[in-house]
């Protein structure tokens, strides 16, 4: 058995019309037992910018740990937040440290630049090589499943309500197709200005 | 004095001193002036960022007040180059806290890590110790508004409000005579600015020279860190400057 697959994990990103979106499934189990229904996998790292974090549970929690370290130091010293695509160097390079022993997480960034509130979104594999995408990025035990529901629900420039509803249907399906993801969900909509989180009424199994 | 003892942080003079910490002592207090007073409600603090040419860009970094936390800021007088690395030890050991504990770094132990590793130096390897004195202020749920300084020979202590830098004694004289346990910030601010104008040439004083920090709560209970405006420091400055009134 995979150790990515050992705790399971849906989460998604996607663009929309200024803003962006993050969802994220919020079980925590141990191979096929469910131990928590209300596990934290996205952590936020500035007003508008979240990373959402699948893979094994205890990685998931020292990586956002870690991170948090890096992005507060950063802050310190340039007296400014940290853009969405330096978090995305940020990240890879704290990735590739462990280059031979690596954490078993694969991260998802969205954010909105802090300057221009430009959409952005990114994820990164195992071991930090970056991918920027112009339309959505998926990580997971369900990938196969997200991307084929992402592929079919996104199109470019939904508003916030739409881009909601589509991230929403994409994480829930997928997830419903994977035995060890779901059981809760949660979405934050990220715009200009605010940022929604909701939690979804999920299949509870 | 004993010219033969000073040379060396590793060895005591006759008269139990270390004459090299003493000199980093001393280095301070040819350095921008810190005033830092604890109040009721707040902490403030005013800091002379010297300028030593008209050349220098306006200021886009700070010289003399540091973020060190959300809840903790540190203020530097003496050789800034010291300070750099001390205010990044400090930083990253903040960070290292929060990683292991998951809450806020207490002050006293920051100010004990930064504390010793500025003794290091008065000890061994034969290098000079730090030219640098740090006045910690901090919010904690537990402790409230803290005041922590630190000198060159790594001994700390806890303040009610405590002078740093060019003409300390005198301004510490002014605090000691005028500070009482139910000042609040307003009284702070004024008293700071009062302190650092009287033994002052007039003529040098310009509020472009001033960093300013007010430590208070905000309406969460949550630490605030904010510099007052220029308008505000020219009107301190004016109400406290003790030539004006003749």
């Amino acid at each position: 058995m995979s150790i990515m697959a050992y705790n399971g994990a849906a989460i998604m990103a996607m663009k929309g019309k200024n803003c962006v979106a993050i969802a994220a499934d919020t079980r925590f189990g141990i191979q096929a037992q469910t131990v928590s229904t209300k596990f934290q996998k996205i952590f936020e790292l500035g007003p508008r910018l979240y990373i959402g974090l699948a893979g094994l549970a205890t990685d998931v929690q020292t990586v956002s740990e870690r991170l948090k370290f890096r992005v507060n130091l950063y802050e310190l010293r340039e007296n400014r937040r940290v853009k969405p695509k330096t978090l995305l160097s940020v990240v890879s390079n704290l990735l590739y440290e462990r280059r031979f022993g690596p954490y078993f997480v694969e991260p998802v960034i969205a954010g909105l630049d802090d300057v221009t509130s430009e959409p952005f979104v990114a994820s990164l594999d195992l071991i930090g090589c970056p991918m920027v995408t112009e339309d959505f990025v998926v990580s997971g035990t369900c990938s196969e499943q997200m991307y084929g529901m992402c592929e079919s629900v996104w199109s470019p420039d939904l508003d916030p309500d739409q881009l909601f509803e589509a991230i929403s249907q994409a994480l829930l399906n997928a997830a419903d197709r994977d035995a060890v993801s779901g059981w809760g969900a949660v979405v934050h909509i990220i715009e200009k200005d605010k940022v929604t989180t909701r939690t979804l009424k999920a299949r509870m199994d | 004095m004993s010219r033969r003892y000073d040379s060396r942080t590793t060895i005591f003079s006759p008269e139990g001193r270390i004459h090299q910490v003493e000199y980093a002592i001393e280095a301070i207090n040819h350095a921008g002036t810190v005033i830092a007073i604890n109040s009721k409600n707040g902490i403030f603090i005013l800091a002379e960022a010297k300028r030593p040419s008209a050349l220098i860009a306006d200021k886009v970094d700070n010289e003399k007040i540091y973020k060190l936390s959300g809840c903790m800021v540190g203020c530097v007088a003496g050789i800034t180059a010291d300070a750099n690395i001390l205010i990044n030890y400090a930083r990253n050991q903040v960070q290292n806290h929060l990683q292991a504990f998951n809450e806020p770094a207490p002050v006293e132990k920051i100010v004990r890590q930064v504390a010793n590793v500025k003794q290091n130096y008065t000890q061994y390897g034969g290098l000079r110790p730090f030219g640098v004195s740090i006045v910690y202020a901090a919010f904690s749920r537990e402790g409230g508004f803290k005041l922590y300084h630190s000198d060159p020979s790594g001994n700390y202590a806890s303040w009610k409000s405590i002078c740093i830098g060019a003409n300390s004694s005198s301004i510490i004289g002014t605090l000691k005579e005028k500070w009482t346990p139910d000042i609040d910030l307003t009284g702070a601010k004024n008293l700071a600015f009062e302190a650092y104008c009287k033994p002052c040439d007039v003529q040098s004083i310009s509020s472009k020279n001033f960093e300013t920090m007010v430590l208070t709560l905000d309406s969460d209970d949550k630490p605030l860190f904010q510099a007052l405006g220029t308008d505000e420091v020219e009107n301190l400055l004016k109400e406290n400057n003790p030539i004006k009134a003749s």
